[in-house]
């Protein structure tokens, strides 16, 4: 099986003496959905933030896709990798000054120029595959929360993305909202997608993850399967998160 | 931040500074090519020779047989006399305007509403002119009281004889002023919440006390800073004051320029004085703002 | 107790506003002679441009109300709506080209420009080079790089210090000594050049103000969809800064036609300046008041009439508003 994301022992440090990311090594095949659990503050937003280059690294090393970023890396080869690595946020951050269709087919158009009518096409197929394609005209803020968060996934699948992160996707969503986030996103693991996924969602991690990892203080502190983790976690950590989570 | 980024800001800074030398030098060469071939070249020596123009009105002895660096002085203290004045009228008058369009008094609020839309669309300068030839130079000849002699000599007020170019400029400048520091104070009283107000009314306070002592110090905060800038632009504004004739800092620079013909000099003295001025006015301002915040703290 | 002293205030200005109001009735009436405003009209327009041209500053004027109104009201057709941009931004080369001339019209030297189209003319010109200069200003205050950002630091912070009317005059005098031997430039452009260079610092921290209010996430949305740092500047950060910065953009702009009249004690005859030497005329002596109130209802007009502009601009850019 091919490796999608290699990283190598990761530190980086907001402030001196304080890791956010304390010698942290993974590794993610391609096809798998990976979800990364943690108490806040556990590092785990700052280590998906990593794979796409948002955060700079202070030692260790990434292999993204068979390219490679670590403290030295050069903007082009950051870009490279975010051409073919997608990325949703905590708050969706639609661009409020485009329509829904101009927010998707942005980036096909001006980073990898496509045709316009070509990435409007794709643009209106993917509000389809997520299922509110009758909103392609309005602006990010006459939707809804759920709804402008299945338009970032849409963006983000625009460039047709090799790798998908996913930054607690459901965290600023009203409860009656994450069903539909999380469905759109069901979806897609299963038509095969690589994807790392930081989320509180104990069920979706139960049911479509492939592995779960638990981080606490800038830490692996152990990954298992689903199944190991919910029922029998070996680590006690893991275990005293998940009875504070349930 | 990783080193490749650093070296590429660095060929972009040095691209940036060459051009900016490449402008820089062409700009001085041009001008030393200019000043050699009207014989001119950097030079304050005539600022100690005599002035030899007259000024109308002087806080401290003057004669044109004093230098140009005395004249400039003088100069100095009248642009400061109008703007100091100024600076307490206006903030008056837009303290009260401002309050004003907050009252429960209908006509109050529209007239204060009124006099700010009208006074902030047309030109500061049209409105000195306004005061000068119109207002001040058409007043009749009338004593009121013994105290205050209305003329269109100027007023006398007590033992004081104010110019009427000194009248107008300082109307023009507090009118004007008082209008963009009423809309400061509305914004900064309307940040208050209703609530503040409905306490002391509540209190069966008077509403004019409860608006001194309840919600306008706790608009301080949010109207102070947006105040400097009104106090920097009435600053400025008073350069206008050559329109009328009346002898502040920029009336003398101009007569000296164009008598000596020293450009470059008369305009760096100039824009000396007015960093100084601005200085002046922020640093002043700095230390009220601190005062009032530290007292707000204080009392919390 | 309140509400006597309520009362007796409101009478109190009534009282005042009647007496106002009956002075000016009184003056309008018997002391008024408004025959230095009506039989100057073309004056106040055109200023001393040539008598057989004079058709092209006014149709400069009356293209630009005319644009106003259709802006403002507004027109159903949908072609209009959507040239309207087109028509706007036509405008200043086609107000240069129809007051100077050229191209098929027999020229005509800035010296003999006057009245309200060089008000407008002023106006425009500076305000459309100031704008791109300050934003490039606002953008170069936020670069990491120190050279610029001190450059620009340094440039708006003198700028904002110094009067306006000294940037004019100086202005006038100086910008010859930093140009090459031998090349001049007429007083028109010398004020359109200082406008410009004064605004623009003022613009500079509107649009930086702007700058400021846009998340930083906005920027990495652009960054992980592929954009690059300029294009994300350009299609991402910069349309919703300016779009914050309208309003004081706005009065900015306000301020900068209301400045133009500065342009009367160096010399130009536009709108005030040609006022001013009418009032110098022995016919029309002492005939202040009217002409004060003539021009401060055309300032208070075009400025009042920039204000609805901006607002309606401000609709017209708030993409939910708009869709609507």
């Amino acid at each position: 099986m091919t490796i999608a994301i290699r990283a190598t022992d990761l530190v980086k440090s907001y402030s001196p003496g304080l890791n956010a990311l304390d010698g942290v090594s993974l590794e993610v095949s391609a096809g798998e959905v990976l979800v990364v659990m943690g108490p806040s503050g556990s590092g785990k937003s700052t280590l998906i933030r990593t794979f796409n280059g948002l955060e700079t690294l202070d030692s260790g090393s990434l292999d993204v896709l068979g390219l490679r970023l670590d403290a030295a890396h050069e903007e082009r080869q950051v870009r490279a990798i975010r051409e073919r690595v997608g990325m949703v946020f905590q708050q969706f951050n639609l661009f409020p000054h485009l329509s829904i269709l101009d927010n998707i087919s942005l980036a096909p158009i001006k980073v990898q120029k496509r045709a316009k009518a070509a990435a409007e096409h794709l643009a209106i197929e993917l509000l389809d595959q997520m299922g509110i394609r009758e909103q392609a005209h309005k602006y990010p803020a006459q939707l809804s929360g759920g709804q402008q968060q299945r338009v970032a996934i849409a963006r983000a699948l625009a460039l047709d993305p090799e790798v998908m992160l996913f930054d607690e996707p459901t965290s600023a969503l009203d409860p009656e909202r994450v069903k539909e986030v999380l469905d759109a996103m069901r979806q897609l693991a299963k038509g095969g997608m690589t994807m790392v996924v930081v989320t509180h969602e104990l069920g979706f991690a139960r049911e479509v993850a492939d592995r779960v990892m638990f981080m606490d203080q800038g830490q692996v502190v152990e990954t298992s399967d689903p199944q190991t983790f919910f029922t029998n976690a070996r680590e006690e950590r893991s275990r005293r998160f998940l009875s504070q989570m349930m | 931040m990783p080193q490749i980024f650093r070296r590429g800001r660095f060929w972009i800074q040095l691209g940036v500074v060459v051009a900016l030398m490449a402008f820089g030098g062409l700009l001085i060469n041009n001008i030393t090519v200019n000043l050699i071939r009207t014989g001119l070249g950097l030079d304050f020596g005539w600022l100690w020779r005599p002035a030899g123009f007259a000024l109308a009105e002087t806080a401290l002895p003057y004669a044109p047989t004093d230098s140009y660096a005395w004249a400039l002085v003088i100069g100095w203290m009248n642009s400061l006399k109008v703007i100091l004045v100024g600076l307490l009228l206006a903030t008056m008058l837009g303290v009260a305007a401002g309050a004003a369009r907050s009252s429960r008094n209908r006509l109050l609020r529209s007239l204060s509403g009124g006099y700010v839309a009208l006074i902030r669309q047309v030109p500061l300068l049209l409105q000195l002119l306004f005061w000068y030839f119109v207002a001040f130079l058409g007043l009749p000849d009338t004593p009121v009281g013994g105290l205050i002699h209305f003329s269109n000599q100027g007023i006398r007020l007590l033992g004081l004889n104010l110019s009427v170019e000194f009248c107008s400029v300082l109307t023009g400048l507090v009118v004007f002023t008082g209008a963009s520091i009423a809309e400061i104070v509305r914004g900064g009283i309307n940040a208050v919440s209703l609530g503040q107000w409905e306490a002391f009314r509540s209190l069966g306070l008077l509403e004019g006390v409860g608006l001194r002592r309840i919600v306008l110090p706790q608009a301080l905060p949010a109207i102070l800073p947006a105040l400097t800038s009104q106090f920097l632009n009435l600053a400025k504004n008073s350069t206008l004051a050559i329109a009328v004739g009346y002898a502040d800092l920029y009336a003398v620079s101009d007569t000296t320029i164009t008598q000596t013909g020293r450009a470059i000099e008369g305009f760096l003295l100039l824009l000396l004085s007015f960093l100084l001025l601005n200085l002046l006015i922020s640093g002043g301002m700095a230390l009220m703002n601190g005062a009032v915040l530290g007292r707000l703290q204080r009392s919390r | 107790m309140n509400r006597w002293l309520d009362r007796w205030l409101t009478l109190m200005l009534l009282a005042l506003l009647g007496w106002a109001g009956w002075s000016c009735l009184h003056w309008l009436w018997r002391g008024a002679d408004w025959t230095v405003v009506v039989t100057n009209l073309p004056l106040y327009a055109v200023g001393s441009y040539p008598e057989a041209e004079r058709w092209r500053p006014l149709l400069c004027i009356v293209a630009v109300v005319v644009l106003i109104v259709i802006t403002l009201l507004g027109t159903r057709h949908g072609e209009w709506r959507r040239s309207l941009p087109l028509l706007w931004s036509a405008m200043a080369p086609l107000g240069i080209w129809l007051l100077a001339g050229g191209l098929g019209l027999s020229p005509v030297g800035t010296q003999s420009w006057g009245g309200f189209s060089l008000t407008l003319l002023l106006t425009a010109g500076s305000g459309l080079l100031a704008l791109p200069l300050g934003i490039v200003l606002a953008l170069g205050r936020r670069s990491d790089l120190p050279v610029l950002r001190g450059g620009s630091t340094a440039y708006i912070e003198l700028m904002r210090a110094i009067p306006l009317i000294a940037v004019l005059f100086f202005g006038q005098l100086l910008i010859p000594l930093f140009l090459p031997p031998g090349v001049e430039i007429n007083r028109v452009l010398r004020a359109v050049v200082a406008f410009a260079l004064f605004a623009a610092a003022y613009i500079a921290e509107d649009v930086r103000g702007g700058l400021q209010a846009i998340p930083p996430t906005q920027r990495e949305a652009a960054a992980v969809l592929g954009l690059s740092p300029r294009q994300s500047l350009q299609l991402v950060v910069l349309p919703q800064a300016l779009r914050v910065a309208l309003p004081s953009l706005t009065n900015q702009a306000v301020g900068l036609l209301q400045n133009t009249s500065l342009m009367a004690i160096l010399g130009l005859v536009e709108l005030l300046g040609i006022s001013r030497s009418l009032l110098a005329n022995p016919a029309f002596i002492g005939r202040y008041l009217e002409v004060y109130i003539w021009l401060a209802a055309v300032y208070w007009l075009a400025c009042t009439a920039m204000a609805l502009l901006a607002r309606h601009l401000e609709i017209q850019l708030d993409p939910v508003r708009s869709a609507r």
